[in-house]
């Protein structure tokens, strides 16, 4: 890699919000060419930088199977998200990436999927859903479970429904606590294990969520005797370089920047620091 | 001796020497600074160089990784912004480094190569020569036989300088090293078997006056590999750590960054900034969750770094190069030989 710092020049195509807090951008480079030669893989991050205030990493929540734009999912919540969400389209932003290692399609293919999300984490699956929903024939059964705490919090609203409604997925969505109007399911995650059938013997299992969601899904899945290296999950650290340079992502000797974020939990349960 | 060459040079043609390579590039030495303080500064005239002196607190590792270190130009450009990589400034010379924080020079560059390399990084050593100088007595505080990163180098040096008396050995390390005696061969005789006998004897010598208590790497490098130190051992350690950063700005070593934006005429620059794993904020999250909150994680934190087998075998050597500046800056007790003896006995002396 020439420089490992420079980012290139992106700009801001449209947005969207998902919830009060939290919204989806577009983002296609300054140069067009090189969203083409911009290949990523679903899992895989990039570092965003609003000029000026600095950059941080966000998965990339796009399919590479869609290559009109890119597109980030940003919780508000810090100096520079506070900056993403004052940007408005036609304004530039830097790009560095793709980083990490992303999910490894060719070992789902012919596999059953299960994605179980939570909050915010449903982004980096969205990019995987997508890929597989694209190539749907090369996938055996595909289960979408997604929790978030209350409906307003729930994002992606519209591909929630839209995947609820496609014969060849299933996807069933929670939340912790109702609202008016919510005719749903209401509890945490798991709650859906039970209505759904779990194959644990052919199934990869995606999970996604804040570090306490993840830790009581799995905790569930391996209960329900899904083993440890078919249960994939993301972790997050706090990051700065996203190139295995400025040590702030590692657990031991792995950084979650260039060894992950994804990791099976075989492989999370081996790490010693 | 055999893959080294070596001339030896008379102490009186020295400055002259030393001038003429000033040429050549930024010469940066080890200086007499405010209140007794040794600094490596650039120099202008040779005569301001020291030659005997005590290691400098501040290692010269500012001069491939400063403090503050300009990557990314970001100027505004009309209603955007053009970006571009910061040029390095060119040759540069760094002079009486001592053993230790060549082989620290050596380390920094293994840890930027591997997996994705910093080629910016790269180009920066590849335009800095090293000039060695062998230390004939230990500091006070130096363990470096414990690293093999001293006192004497077998290689990682561009030119190795050993005293003498009266003339000094100048081996030659490399290509680089070499290119700084082009020009100088009025200077410069071959060293004779006798030069090569005497440093072996100043060698074996300065090995012979390092104290009893020095650092055994090998148990603790088993124990935290494996995870097997307790935790509780690790928060007594860290029972004195003020959480300065200082063992980790002064170490050699020690190259964890943070990445900032510096506000300037027209635009920014972005900036690689020294940062330290001893901080609390190193591994906060946005969230606001912090796997490593406690003291002891972070103290755990950087001597993993230092000795596991984990980062041994995947830098090909430990992160310590026994130069002891941990131990005098600590306001506590948290250095590399008392916690590698604490994990070795299983009890903290504190």
């Amino acid at each position: 890699m020439a420089d490992l710092f420079l980012p290139r020049v992106a700009t801001v195509l449209s947005q969207r919000d998902e919830t009060p807090d939290t919204r989806t951008y577009r983002l296609g480079f300054r140069d067009g060419a090189g969203q083409d030669g911009f290949g990523f893989k679903p899992g895989q991050f990039v570092e965003l930088s609003v000029f000026g205030i600095g950059e941080a990493p966000f998965c990339l929540a796009s399919s590479p199977t869609r290559r009109d734009a890119l597109e980030v999912t940003v919780r508000r919540t810090g100096e520079l998200t506070d900056a993403l969400h004052a940007l408005a389209p036609g304004d530039e932003v830097g790009l560095r990436g793709p980083c990490g290692n992303g999910f490894d399609l060719d070992a789902a293919e012919g596999k059953d999927l299960l994605f179980v999300g939570g909050g915010i984490g449903l982004p980096p699956l969205r990019g995987l859903i997508w890929n597989v929903l694209d190539q749907r024939a090369r996938y055996g059964r595909v289960t979408i479970l997604y929790g978030a705490r209350t409906p307003t919090d729930l994002v992606y609203k519209d591909e929630l429904k839209a995947w609820a409604a496609r014969d060849d997925v299933q996807c069933l969505v929670t939340v912790d606590r109702a609202e008016p109007g919510w005719e749903g399911t209401v509890g945490m995650v798991p709650v859906l294990f039970d209505r759904t059938e779990l194959r644990p013997a052919t199934t990869l299992v995606y999970v996604c969520g804040p570090p306490v969601m993840i830790s009581f899904v799995i905790q569930d899945l391996l209960m329900r005797g899904f083993g440890e290296e078919r249960v994939i999950s993301t972790l997050e650290r706090m990051m700065q370089c996203g190139v295995g340079k400025c040590n702030h992502c590692c657990i031991g000797h792995r950084y979650v920047c260039r060894d992950g974020p994804v990791f099976s939990y075989r492989e999370i349960r081996s790490m010693v620091e | 001796m055999t893959a080294v060459s070596a001339v030896t040079i008379a102490t009186r043609d020295l400055l002259a020497w030393v001038k003429r390579i000033g040429t050549r590039g930024r010469l940066i030495a080890p200086t007499p600074g405010p209140g007794g303080d040794v600094l490596y500064t650039a120099v202008s005239s040779p005569e301001e160089i020291l030659w005997d002196f005590e290691n400098p607190l501040a290692p010269p590792k500012q001069f491939l990784l400063p403090q503050t270190d300009p990557l990314v130009h970001i100027r505004r450009n009309g209603k955007g912004v053009a970006v571009a990589s910061v040029p390095w400034p060119g040759r540069q010379i760094l002079f009486n480094v001592r053993s230790c924080d060549v082989k620290a020079f050596a380390y920094l560059r293994k840890a930027q190569a591997r997996d994705l390399s910093d080629e910016g990084y790269l180009a920066r050593d590849d335009q800095t020569v090293l000039v060695s100088l062998a230390c004939t007595r230990p500091c006070p505080l130096g363990f470096c036989l414990c690293c093999d990163a001293g006192p004497f180098l077998k290689d990682g040096y561009d030119l190795q300088l050993t005293p003498l008396g009266g003339r000094m050995l100048v081996e030659i390390g490399s290509a680089k090293g070499g290119e700084l005696l082009e020009g100088g061969e009025d200077w410069f005789r071959p060293a004779a078997p006798e030069d090569l006998e005497r440093r072996k004897a100043l060698e074996a010598d300065a090995r012979r006056h390092f104290g009893a208590e020095t650092c055994h790497f090998g148990s603790a490098m088993r124990r935290v590999s494996t995870g097997r130190v307790p935790a509780a051992l690790w928060d007594k350690m860290a029972d004195w750590c003020l959480e300065c950063g200082g063992c980790t700005l002064i170490c050699p070593t020690c190259y964890c960054f943070s990445v900032r934006d510096r506000a300037e005429d027209g635009g920014w620059t972005r900036c690689r900034i020294w940062d330290s794993c001893q901080y609390p904020a190193f591994t906060l999250e946005a969230s606001g969750h912090n796997p490593r909150e406690h003291r002891g994680k972070r103290v755990q934190r950087r001597f993993f770094h230092k000795v596991s087998a984990q980062y041994y075998q995947r830098d090909g050597d430990l992160g310590c190069v026994g130069c002891g500046r941990c131990i005098k800056t600590c306001l506590g007790t948290t250095d590399m030989p008392a916690v590698v003896a604490a994990i070795r006995k299983g009890e903290w002396h504190g």
